[in-house]
This record gives C-alpha cells, structure tokens and sequence, in this order.
C-alpha cells in the first residue's frame, strides 16, 4: 500500500508541476480554445500530444550476468557439502567445494547404471534415492517417495553417502561412462534433431517453442519461448517432455538446464 | 512471489554515463529512486534505495532517456517479508533509450550443511 500511495502522489505532484492548468480541463474545452485563440492555435496543441493514440515503445529488458560468489570459505581441506531443495521439494541439490566430474555431466536413472561409479552406488544404496545426477561438482538427487518434501534426514544420508566416496578414492564416475561421452557437435546435432522432429511439433499446438542454447561436453542448455515462456506447466514440459526425449535420443547426455525467464518477454504465454 | 518490503542498489557506472535522475520500474511502475547518494555521470557510483512494500513481479532499472549508460556493477540488497535479507551483483551492461536491466532475483532457496 504504502508503494501504490507513493506511486499515485508521485503522479500527482509530477502533473501539478509540468502542466498546472490545462491537465484538468477536458480536451474538448481545449480544442474550442485552440479554434477561438489566435495564440494558442499558433503552438502545438499540448493536449492532443499528451493523449496521444500512440502507445510508449516497450523497452527491451536485458539480463546481466549474477555474479555469485563461493558458498564455502576459501581453501579449506575438509569436504564441504551444502543442500539445497527445490522449491517444490521433488529433488535436492547438493553442492560440494570440489570437483566431482569435470567437464561433463552424467545422469543414472537407477541402481544397475551406477556400476563402477563409487560415488552413485554409494547414493543408490539408500532406500529412498530415486535418479542421481552428477554435473561439475554437484549431485542432483531426486526421491523415491514423492509425499515427502522435508529432504532433511535423506540429506544427511546423501551428504554422508557423497563424503563416503570421495574418502575411499575409487572413480566416483565410471571410466568406461567418461570414455562413452561423443563430441559436442554429436549431441548437438542429436539434440537439435530431437527438437526438430519431435519436441517442437508437439509444444506448438500451445504456441510454444524450444530453441537449443548451448552444448557444453555434454551438457545441454535450452530456452522455452512462445506460449511455454511463463507457462504453468513448463516445469512438468521440460522434466517429463522434454528430458525423456531429449535422453531417448541422445543417451549420453548429461544435466539438461533451463535459461528460460518466466517472468519476462513481450509475449509471455498468450499474453 | 514475495512481498519486498525494501530495496537498496549501488550502481557503479563505467566511461559513459548519462548524469540523470536514475529510475526503476517496479511491476512496470516508473519511479525516481529515494535516498539518493551520488550521481550516474562517468566513473561515479550511485546509490538510493525504495520502501516498496508490495509483491514483486519485475522490477528493472530504466535506461537512459538520451545517450548511453555503460553499468559496471550493481549490487541490490533485498529485504522481503518471511525471508532473510539478501544480495544479488550482475555485471556489466550498457543501457541507451530502449532498454532496461532486470534487478530482480528470488529469494535464494534455503540451504543447509550437510
């Protein structure tokens, strides 16, 4: 309330300072004004500029880089390991202060993908660990039991599983997963395929479109335009949509992130 | 969606820069900042802050209304209702008569050690 009063007596004192008088007075008092005043119909007619038909050019926004800051302090030797759920508590991000596959990324969709890779047998062990992906030097983890959003207690099982790995020294990633990973040109041209043929007929019925960013190692990066752009169902699109098919055809890819700005765009979902 | 009670930013302006009153939109609601402390001319760093109040949708930092405004950095500190305060720097743009800066990030998700 107290933003909206400011706003409204910010417009009030604004007017009473540039146009006193005339703002006021309706416009067709003016315009019989201007036809009986030689002085006034010499200059330009204040009012038809004022409510001029022509709408304010809507200005681009543009989106700087954040620039983030380390989570953990600087140099420490033991391993650090912070959580952090997702707002709708289906997974939970776990970042270490190390590197625990560098350059790549690799997603194990159950128990038996895990072979060989310490550090997702480890995480697999626990009951409630549903999918494991790893990218850098964090594990996204999503659980078995949906019901369940408070990830505390699985957290420090997870946090206890990835320190367990790390201290025994064995490949956290298999080497015959790192060895499988093709060039970024091979999944590019996998994945742009994939959005071609399949994902984008099927999001333009909801006048959507997904453009493919970025491919780095095996990393995809995408943008949800059109009707998808600030969306209520883009997060469901993109995880059961658009990751199933995305790993169908291109089995070897890694995390799959969203740059889309949901709440920005000049045509945000059939605006 | 929170609800932001306070806003404060510190722009540091780079080569060029336009010497204007600097304004913000917030949910597409042009404003002058309050509190103002130094200027957006050339190498100068600005500062001013908005008792807001009310949810936020978008808020942006309007460009200039003639010329070019090189933005070095900003640093936005957030209080929000229910949320601890917190602070988001972008880097550099360059802002002119046809553009604007989003200033607006969520609250960071809660986070703990484990």
């Amino acid at each position: 309330m107290n933003f909206i009063k400011r706003f409204f007596s910010g417009m009030k004192q604004e007017d009473s300072v540039s146009e006193p008088v005339e703002v006021v007075k309706p416009i067709t008092e003016q315009k019989v004004k201007s036809t009986t005043s030689s002085t006034v119909a010499t200059e330009p007619d204040a009012a038809e500029e004022r409510f001029s038909d022509a709408p304010p050019v809507p200005r681009v926004v543009l989106h700087a880089p954040v620039v983030s800051e380390s989570i953990f302090p600087a140099e420490s030797e033991d391993i650090l390991i912070k959580a952090q759920p997702s707002q709708t508590g289906d997974q939970c991000m776990f970042t270490v202060n190390q590197v625990l596959m560098k350059g790549a990324s690799w997603y194990f969709d159950n128990f038996e993908s895990a072979a060989e890779s310490s550090l997702a047998e480890s995480l697999f062990s626990l009951d409630d660990v549903e999918t494991v992906l790893v990218c850098e030097s964090t594990v996204t983890v999503t659980r078995k039991d949906k019901t369940l959003i408070d990830w505390t207690a699985l957290a420090k099982e997870v946090g206890a599983a990835i320190r367990g790995a790390i201290e025994e020294g064995s490949y956290l990633i298999a080497e015959k997963i790192i060895s499988s990973i093709p060039s970024e040109d091979v999944i590019r041209e996998g994945i742009q395929k994939v959005i071609d043929e399949e994902v984008n007929p099927g999001v333009a019925g909801h006048g959507g479109q997904i453009n493919l960013l970025a491919v780095k190692g095996n990393t995809v990066t995408i943008q949800m335009g059109g009707g998808c752009q600030g969306c209520s169902a883009a997060d469901l699109t993109l995880k059961q949509g658009i990751h199933t098919s995305f790993r169908k055809a291109v089995p070897q890819v890694g995390a799959i992130f969203d740059e889309t700005d949901h709440t920005a765009g000049l045509n945000p979902y059939f605006s | 969606m929170p609800r932001v009670l306070k806003f404060k930013v510190n722009i540091e302006t780079g080569k060029q820069g336009p010497n204007e009153t600097v304004n913000f939109c917030f949910n597409n609601h042009k404003m002058p900042f309050e509190n103002v402390i130094g200027s957006n001319e050339s190498d100068a760093i600005f500062e001013g802050s908005f008792d807001v109040n009310s949810f936020a949708h978008s808020l942006t930092l309007v460009g200039p209304e003639k010329g070019k405004w090189d933005v070095e950095k900003v640093t936005v500190d957030y209080e929000c209702e229910g949320e601890e305060p917190y602070v988001v720097k972008w880097g550099a743009v360059t802002l002119d008569e046809t553009t604007e800066m989003n200033l607006w990030q969520d609250p960071p998700a809660p986070m703990f050690d484990v």
